[in-house]
């Protein structure tokens, strides 16, 4: 897949040209791209004087980084213990069958990415589905492929 | 200077000195596997662990990494406890699970009174113990070629992108300084392979013997003003060199005397 390296370059001269800004950069084109693109890890490296192989590292260390690209709805459902009791396993069927993706995959056409996360913290609301960073409480599950497909 | 007491012995430190440098110096051994005097401490290896305490502390104690531990007056430092050696063992118990292939970590395991290990040996094991030596003594050298990679059971040390490290001059830099002998390298025909890479090697004109890699002595000179001519000959012929340069002085030396 072909780059914006102007949009990269521009994201990444918006911080300081430290290596202390290495984290913050990252996020910011991960924002961009939904994704870390090759070509970003080695801009970033060079424009702020950190070794590819430490950039490298960060990216693949934090799970909010992802190397793979992502589609543009990225759905979270929650397996924690209140939401797994309330049936996030049945969310998660009806999810994969719907799209056709298992958890960590990205549909073909780029529009859906489905992961699974282990507590999001509001367990009061379970079972919950984040649509792109949208928190959905009381997900029903035959309402489920409906909630996360619709625009 | 500070004054510490280390299993019972009043001892003299440099304030800020670290506490494994001050108990190795008074002649107690410590064992510790990612400990090495070229690189920065970590404290990853666990194996160094002390207990400390001080008089005000009213018989509180905690355990820290002497690598990584400041020395500081009225500290007082106990290296063998019964739960000190309890921890290490349990720790090297995990290495050993971890490291099947490991001469050295089966060693200490024994010592420790360990002939195998209580937990289940990981079969696809690379004998990796994730001390980062080979990451902080290839960012020592300014290279910083490889890194620590992914996290947790998935973490391994690679180059970027899983691929052979372009930064990598082929010193060995990380395989001599592993302590478990995991990083693979060869010599052969003129030509080393490491970290999937191949480097062009430079023999000594007199005698043949590699000498180092041709990456690596264009970085040192560049980088470490060494002279254009200086891998010509390796350490050994420079010896003889001098030797023969020396004894004809002391011939010289002679003639004028008599």
């Amino acid at each position: 897949m072909a780059c914006d390296m102007a949009k990269i370059q521009e994201i990444i001269d918006r911080s300081p040209q430290t290596p202390g800004s290495l984290i913050a950069v990252l996020q910011d084109i991960q924002r961009e791209f939904h994704y870390l693109p090759c070509e970003a890890l080695q801009a970033t490296a060079a424009s702020l004087h950190v070794p590819l192989s430490k950039v490298f590292s960060v990216s693949t260390f934090y799970n909010a980084f992802s190397l793979n690209p992502r589609g543009e709805r990225i759905i979270r459902i929650c397996q924690g213990t209140a939401c797994h009791i309330k049936g996030a396993d049945l969310i998660q069927q009806q999810l994969t069958s719907g799209l056709g993706i298992k958890p960590g995959e990205t549909s073909p056409d780029m529009k859906y990415t489905l992961e699974v996360v282990n507590c999001l913290g509001v367990c009061a609301m379970a079972p919950v589905v984040v649509v792109n960073d949208k928190i959905h409480g009381g997900v029903r599950c035959d309402k489920a492929f409906k909630l996360v497909t619709k625009d | 200077m500070v004054q510490m007491t280390i299993n019972g012995k009043v001892v003299k430190a440099t304030e800020g000195e670290m506490l494994l440098a001050v108990i190795r110096r008074q002649g107690i051994d410590v064992p510790a596997l990612c400990d090495h005097a070229a690189v920065e401490p970590c404290g990853s290896c666990r194996m160094c662990l002390v207990e400390i305490t001080r008089e005000d502390w009213n018989g509180w104690k905690k355990y820290v990494t002497s690598c990584l531990y400041p020395s500081e007056d009225g500290l007082i430092v106990t290296t063998h406890t019964p739960e000190l050696q309890e921890i290490r063992r349990n720790i090297l118990d995990l290495y050993m699970a971890r490291c099947p292939g490991s001469e050295l970590i089966q060693k200490m395991g024994e010592e420790y009174g360990l002939t195998r290990t209580s937990f289940k040996t990981i079969p696809e094991g690379d004998n990796c113990i994730m001390c980062y030596a080979c990451t902080r003594i290839c960012e020592v050298l300014g290279r910083s070629a490889i890194s620590a990679v992914r996290r947790g059971h998935a973490k391994v040390i690679s180059g970027p992108f899983g691929d052979p490290p372009p930064d990598c001059i082929g010193c060995l830099s990380c395989a001599h300084i592993c302590p478990t002998d995991v990083i693979e390298w060869h010599d052969q025909d003129g030509v080393r392979g490491i970290w999937g890479r191949t480097f062009d090697l430079i023999a000594c004109q007199q005698c043949g013997k590699t000498i180092i890699t041709r990456d690596f002595a264009e970085y040192l000179k560049e980088k470490r003003q060494i002279p254009a001519d200086y891998f010509d000959i390796c350490d050994d012929c420079k010896r003889v060199e001098l030797a023969r340069k020396m004894g004809g002085l002391v011939d010289q030396a002679k003639e004028v005397a008599s």
